[in-house]
């Protein structure tokens, strides 16, 4: 099993009181709490840790992006891809992803993500999200067409990819008379391309009906399992047999010298699992963004939010994994066993996690941790 | 006087259309929040006007019209409506994206209509302040913001006394899911809208309410004054639904308006 690095390079740099005072961190905090230095700053500590990860053997970076919130500052996943193409030498980039149905420019995206492979001398996955509500509003893209911009904007980076130029393009959404980008992939035909999924069961069949890589993000075993089955279904209408190296999964994980040290770490993942995710629901989903399904889905799915969650029990159910680099071994060998999965996503970093403890984490995973996981 | 219902194929789209009364066609075109059917104020309108009220593709129990783009689109659908249903040239009175289709389907054929009565219509960029973004608001917080006062609603046990069914709910997400298909962007306005306008000289009452915090009473203003036959009426102490917070003084304003000398 293949283990990734991420880190969604928060801005938890305000005093909480004050994030309490408004309905959501996301969207409406004001930005008068975003610390220009600190931020220069943990830009430059954020990606030393990603570097650390590449030297010490993480089989890949995830890298991934949001919009006004401080939960994630990472606003160009295609922007910090081309740093690291440049400043790590072995791991795979996995951009996890890019937002598609925002995107006004598909063809612009296809040629950015063509330059960070040549860069990078191919290293990158190329992720495709439908993103959250938020940042439908940061983009003003009309929500119910959400998902059929998803595929048209697909749909044409691949035919940059892999049709000859020049040529048009005409759709719903996306219109170009003159597509003909002098920039491709290094990677024939193009980068592997991976897609997330938290509840939309259409999401898990077309990844399948492609042989996409499939990689449920903090849902329950039995979420992912079911979500697996979606996939399969879809890769079965296309005729194509599912590997683990199609399945992946994400959680977060820390490890330390001492069990306590790892477990006062892993208390900062609380805070993705409740405070960035609050707030009115139209915000995070905006009408029309879901189909029906996919709505009823997600309430089977979660019938407790990861925020009515305890540490305790967030830890006891696998959505945090900290523990000494011996246990967090045991515990994705568990992951592997219950999903059989090909591919284990960490988020590595949250919250105020200080950089001595995020560097030391890294660390001891690649001492221990990558060879006894690379051997599953 | 109970309305019957219709369904009607436009285009290849079903409508759905309460219908009632006795006289000349009036044609109602409802809001953001669906259609409502006969509510007090058409029981009263009926008495003298055939009022039909269609449900717009995409909400209630009309069709779907999943390739509208906006409401130029919705506005050529109506004038299609009216064509199919064989009302001649009728009255239209449009309330909030209704009145939004409404003038902008006096712009594309003044002929077609004959009286036009625009209520809190959106549309118009105002000139100070900003349309709520209703999108933002959770459909709770949205009926407060709506309404300027409860207790002033005669109908408020019938139209909000009981819980909405699930049937309801699924057709309250329906109609919110339309209503972003055709208003999200440019939101709720057309920056075009004004430039035609002035096209339409046929006989308008705009009505708005002095409280409405959804449209700016502003927009009145602008909408009578680009409009070269328009009168405004503004009601106080009400918001933005007139029709349901005022129906008595808006079922006469509107019989007034339609009786009164060409």
């Amino acid at each position: 099993m293949k283990l990734y690095y991420f880190s969604e390079m928060p801005h938890h740099e305000y005093p909480d009181a004050e994030g309490d005072k408004y309905p959501s961190l996301r969207l409406g905090f004001p930005n008068r709490f975003f610390d220009r230095e600190k931020a220069a700053a943990n830009y430059q500590r954020y990606l030393t840790e990603y570097e650390l990860a590449d030297r010490v053997g993480f089989d890949g970076l995830m890298i991934n992006e949001h919009h006004s919130t401080p939960s994630c500052v990472n606003v160009g996943a295609n922007m910090t891809a081309a740093v690291l193409a440049r400043t790590t030498k072995r791991a795979k980039l996995l951009i996890l992803g890019n937002i598609l149905p925002i995107e006004d420019n598909p063809v612009r995206m296809a040629e950015q993500i063509a330059m960070a492979d040549l860069i990078s001398g191919g290293r990158v996955l190329s992720g495709f999200v439908r993103g959250v509500g938020v940042e439908t509003w940061w983009a003003n893209a009309n929500p119910v067409h959400n998902r059929e911009r998803f595929e048209e904007c697909h749909d044409l980076i691949l035919k940059c990819w892999t049709e000859p130029g020049p040529f048009r393009w005409e759709s719903r959404h996306y219109h170009f008379r003159h597509v003909n980008p002098w920039c491709l992939p290094l990677q024939k035909p193009h980068p592997p391309i991976w897609v997330p999924g938290t509840a939309s069961p259409e999401t898990a069949v077309w990844a399948g009906q492609r042989g996409y890589t499939y990689v449920p993000f903090l849902v329950p075993f039995d979420v992912a399992r079911e979500l697996f089955d979606y996939y399969r279904q879809g890769a079965a209408e296309a005729g194509r047999t599912v590997t683990p190296d199609n399945l992946g999964f994400l959680i977060c994980a820390v490890t330390a010298d001492t069990k306590a040290k790892a477990l006062e770490a892993g208390r900062h993942f609380v805070w993705r699992m409740g405070p960035t995710l609050r707030g009115p629901v139209d915000w995070f989903q905006p009408v029309g963004m879901r189909s029906r399904g996919a709505r009823q889905f997600a309430m089977k799915a979660r019938p407790r939010s990861l925020a009515q969650m305890s540490y305790d029990e967030l830890c006891a159910e696998n959505f945090i994994i900290a523990g000494t680099a011996d246990e967090v071994a045991e515990r994705f060998a568990l992951v592997r066993r219950e999903l059989g999965i090909g591919h284990l996503l960490l988020e590595a970093q949250e919250s105020r996690m200080d950089h001595p403890t995020t560097m030391r984490s890294i660390e001891l995973m690649g001492a221990s941790v990558i060879p006894a996981v690379a051997k599953l | 006087m109970k309305p019957r219902e219709e369904t009607i194929s436009v285009g290849g789209v079903s409508v759905h259309a309460w219908v009632g009364g006795q006289g000349d066609p009036l044609v109602v075109l409802h809001g953001a929040g669906g259609n409502r059917g006969f509510t007090r104020w058409m029981h009263e309108v009926a008495r003298h006007y055939t009022v039909w009220a269609p449900t717009h593709p995409g909400f209630g129990r009309s069709g779907d019209a999943e390739w509208m783009e906006g409401i130029d689109d919705l506005a050529r659908f109506h004038l299609w409506f009216i064509d199919t249903a064989k009302l001649g040239r009728p009255h239209v009175l449009g309330h909030s994206i209704g009145g939004w289709t409404a003038a902008t389907m006096a712009t594309m054929s003044p002929g077609a209509i004959d009286r036009l009565i625009l209520v809190a219509p959106v549309g118009l960029k105002p000139e100070k302040g900003e349309i709520l973004d209703v999108f933002y608001h959770s459909p709770a917080e949205l009926r407060d913001l709506t309404i300027h006062d409860p207790k002033m609603i005669p109908e408020w046990d019938e139209l909000y006394g009981t819980p909405p069914t699930p049937a309801e709910l699924e057709i309250a997400e329906r109609n919110r899911e339309m209503t972003a298909r055709l208003t999200w962007k440019p939101y709720m306005h057309d920056p075009t809208l004004e430039r035609f306008l002035p096209r339409v000289t046929n006989r308008t009452l705009v009505v708005w309410g002095r409280e409405d915090r959804i449209v700016p009473v502003v927009c009145g203003e602008q909408y009578r004054r680009a409009l070269p036959n328009a009168s405004l009426t503004v009601l106080e102490k009400c918001g933005h639904l007139p029709p349901i917070e005022q129906p008595d003084q808006f079922a006469h304003l509107v019989l007034d308006f339609l009786g009164g000398a060409a």
